[in-house]
């Protein structure tokens, strides 16, 4: 059975995809039940992988028998051996919780919703377990797809915001496929580490400098890096809650994951750090993603709003961290994909609750939430510590590894940035933090005073959110652990 | 803001003009792409699959996983517009009157407050801006969609020996299907086949890709290993890669006809079912 865990992880969802969508049409209550069954098989393959990578290193899983040149092939190491569980996990925590605000907001198309999001974890795993460029690319086809479809759906602006990620993510994946178009060319080959392996003797071609270019540009439009993440604010903004908090955590840490993979597997960091030698101005350009992140963010009125720009920062931190060059740095970027992705869903789950009880999101709609909704603020102060940075949660640590690695680099801007960009998160989050307390609740007919009655959100929502929040701190308390076992033989050799 | 993007187009497109100089020459034969896997294809290909078209081979065999979920992508479109699109019976205001026509003598009767007629072989309901089908244009799609379906039969069936497949085929099928809802009306369309029936079958069509790769699971192979399903189609490991072939491309043929259909039916009436275009 374990030897089969690669494709179970991808196949099971799948398949069960397809029933959900033939279940929409004959009885819709079975597809919440099928989808969730589909993501704990794929959560709980994920982790047994994690636990064969640790004891048996690489596995190589291939796919309709073919070996790795000639057909595709799984690649599972310590990386995304890592990353996988975070993906289905979230996914998972997402489906159970979003199951009411589903059902609130479209009553009569869960199928399909559920189809898409089903769908759309798979693409994402997919993306994350696979070995062979040119099988990343369909994948993420599939998980884009799915993904334009869900935010479209949402409030009055979420169709013309979508469409504004579709030509962006369009043109992103575009550009990867013809990076890997322009490899195929010089290589002959689409497997990744038969293209490391045959890449060096063609350091100093054009076409591979070109491909590496377009790879990585079409790369940073999928993730929003900084002056390409115009699309992200109103595309997540505007989207119903149950998707949003699904693809605000996942994709872009997934697309920084591909990044990493880019650069760590298919060029080699030889290629990266020494050939091309432009780390330098990628950093500077993280530098300028964390600065403008967090003023754009300080400029929002409108939490859901706020936490996007949060996003886009917290890319620079990512992008910023892995062409540091440096062990430090690396294994804050690699810990930060981790973390971000559980922060990021633990403050979009609260999101999703007060839109569930109160139906907004503005920072007039929050007065009094903590008298309204004490177990999830409860949960959203532990949130906003983590971005914030402090200690014991999970975002001090990673945060710590980049601004060690900042400083092994002598990238001392980046240092900075990192600095200042959690100043402004303790503003943002305690603007928050003082309206949602000392202000009165006031409902929508603007009556001054009234009475706080506790609306709590239900426990089914609760209950994942809690998962997460909790999460957050035994992620930071065991990341020694998390370091020495894992993120340590993702770095290559060679590496200070 | 023009100029910038000018700008920038210029700059991506000379930075992929310049790259493309160290390209291998035009048809070389001694390029890497031409060297490295194919002569592997050509050389083994009937040897390893019994399949002879080459393309056929690699797309759904040697890298029949991606074909898998090109397949995949293709249902989520219709799965995304259908979700978008879509106004859900209980969103849509039925109409205070409705109108139906005798399809022998072609009268036309206006129903109003709400009265419904009983279903019935005379009768057909319509819209009440309907204008009646071309008898030309109608008799000839009539003639020709059979023999269109005919067509789409052979290219599904005879890719294993010439260019064709699931893809190709499932979207003259699906063609056909949309001309009859073009000569004729969308109610015409959804009656000889109705939204379920094409929901349902867009999965499924997936369902027998992804399900063959999950019966060569069940069979103790990898996942799409077709030479699993040598014991339970009676055939030498090598004919049960070409059969599984077959097979997933009916599943392709059946979710692209499917899919088509589907995307056409939303988008024409805007999610509504009920005049197309």
């Amino acid at each position: 059975m374990s030897e089969q865990y690669p494709a179970l992880l991808v196949i099971v969802p799948l398949l069960s995809a397809l029933v959900v969508s033939v279940a929409g049409w004959v009885n819709k209550r079975w597809c919440f039940p099928i989808a969730v069954a589909a993501l704990s098989v794929s959560a709980w393959s994920s982790v047994g992988l994690l636990f064969r990578v640790l004891n048996e290193g690489v596995i190589v899983y291939k796919l309709g028998g073919w070996s790795p040149p000639m057909g595709i092939a799984y690649y599972i190491d310590y990386l995304n051996g890592l990353v996988l569980p975070v993906v289905s996990i979230v996914a998972l925590l997402n489906l159970i919780s979003s199951k009411r605000t589903v059902e609130q907001q479209f009553p009569d198309k869960t199928g399909p919703f559920y189809t898409l999001y089903v769908l759309m974890v798979t693409g994402l795993l997919g993306i994350v377990v696979t070995g062979d460029a040119f099988n990343l690319y369909v994948l993420l086809e599939i998980a884009s797809l799915t993904g334009y479809g869900l935010l479209a759906m949402g409030e009055e602006r979420a169709p013309l915001a979508t469409l504004n990620y579709l030509y962006m993510g369009t043109i992103g994946a575009c550009f990867y496929l013809l990076g890997i178009g322009y490899l195929y060319i010089v290589t002959g080959s689409l497997n990744m580490v038969d293209i490391a392996r045959l890449l060096p003797p063609l350091y100093q071609s054009k076409a591979v400098l070109a491909a590496f270019i377009i790879c990585m540009v079409g790369v940073w439009l999928k993730m929003a890096f900084f002056p390409l993440h115009a699309w992200l604010p109103n595309a997540y903004t505007f989207a119903n809650s149950a998707s949003s908090s699904l693809i605000a955590p996942l994709v872009t840490k997934v697309m920084v994951y591909v990044m990493i993979r880019l650069m760590l597997t298919i060029f080699t960091p030889k290629f990266v750090f020494n050939t091309l030698a432009v780390h330098d101005a990628v950093v500077w350009l993280a530098v300028i993603a964390i600065a403008m992140g967090a003023v754009l963010a300080l400029k929002e009125r409108n939490l859901k709003k706020m936490l996007t720009y949060i996003v886009v920062a917290e890319v620079g931190y990512m992008v910023g961290g892995a062409w540091l060059g440096n062990r430090a740095g690396l294994t804050g970027a690699v810990l930060h994909i981790v973390n971000d992705a559980l922060m990021t869903l633990c403050v979009f789950l609260v999101v999703g609750n007060i839109v569930y009880k109160i139906k907004g999101y503005a920072f007039g709609d929050l007065k009094g939430l903590f008298a309204k909704m004490p177990f999830t603020m409860g949960a959203f102060v532990i949130g906003a510590l983590s971005i914030i940075g402090v200690p014991p949660t999970c975002g001090f640590f990673s945060k710590w590894y980049l601004i060690l690695g900042a400083i092994q680099a002598h990238q001392y801007g980046f240092m900075v940035a990192l600095l200042f960009s959690s100043l402004i998160n303790v503003v943002l989050f305690f603007r928050v933090f003082e309206i949602g307390f000392y202000e009165p609740f006031s409902d929508h007919e603007g009556h001054e005073h009234h009475p706080a009655v506790m609306a709590e959100a239900p426990l089914t929502m609760l209950v994942p959110l809690y998962v997460v929040a909790i999460s957050l701190i035994l992620v930071g308390l065991y990341t020694g652990d998390i370091v020495n076992h894992i993120v340590q033989f993702v770095i290559p050799k060679g590496f200070m | 803001m023009k100029i910038i993007g000018l700008i920038i187009t210029v700059v991506t497109g000379a930075l992929l003009i310049y790259a493309a100089a160290d390209f291998p020459a035009w048809s070389d034969p001694a390029s890497p792409a031409s060297t490295y896997l194919s002569p592997h294809f050509i050389e083994k290909t009937m040897e390893e699959t019994s399949v002879p078209n080459i393309v056929t081979a690699v797309l759904a065999d040697y890298r029949g996983f991606d074909t898998m979920f090109e397949t995949t992508v293709i249902f989520s479109a219709g799965v995304v517009c259908f979700f978008l699109l879509r106004i859900s019976r209980r969103e849509e205001e039925e109409p205070e009157t409705r109108y139906y026509r005798h399809v022998l003598t072609g009268v036309t009767i206006q129903l109003k407050e709400g009265y419904k007629m009983p279903p019935s072989a005379d009768f057909e309901r319509i819209d009440a801006v309907w204008t009646p089908p071309d008898l030309i244009i109608k008799t000839g799609c009539r003639i020709l969609i059979p023999f269109v379906q005919l067509f789409a039969l052979y290219v599904i069936a005879h890719g294993h020996h010439s260019p064709g497949g699931g893809f190709q085929g499932g979207v003259i099928l699906g063609a056909s299907v949309i001309l009859l809802a073009i000569s004729h009306d969308l109610r015409t369309a959804v009656r000889r086949m109705s939204e379920k029936l094409i929901g349902i079958l867009c999965a499924v069509g997936v369902f027998i890709y992804a399900g063959t790769g999950a019966l060569c699971l069940l069979l103790k192979q990898n996942f799409l290993d077709y030479s699993a399903l040598a014991g339970v189609l009676h055939v030498d490991p090598i004919t049960a890669r070409s059969h599984g072939i077959l097979i997933v491309e009916i599943g392709v043929g059946i979710a692209v006809l499917a899919t088509m259909i589907w995307i056409y039916n939303n988008i024409s009436s805007a999610g509504r079912y009920r005049q197309g275009l």
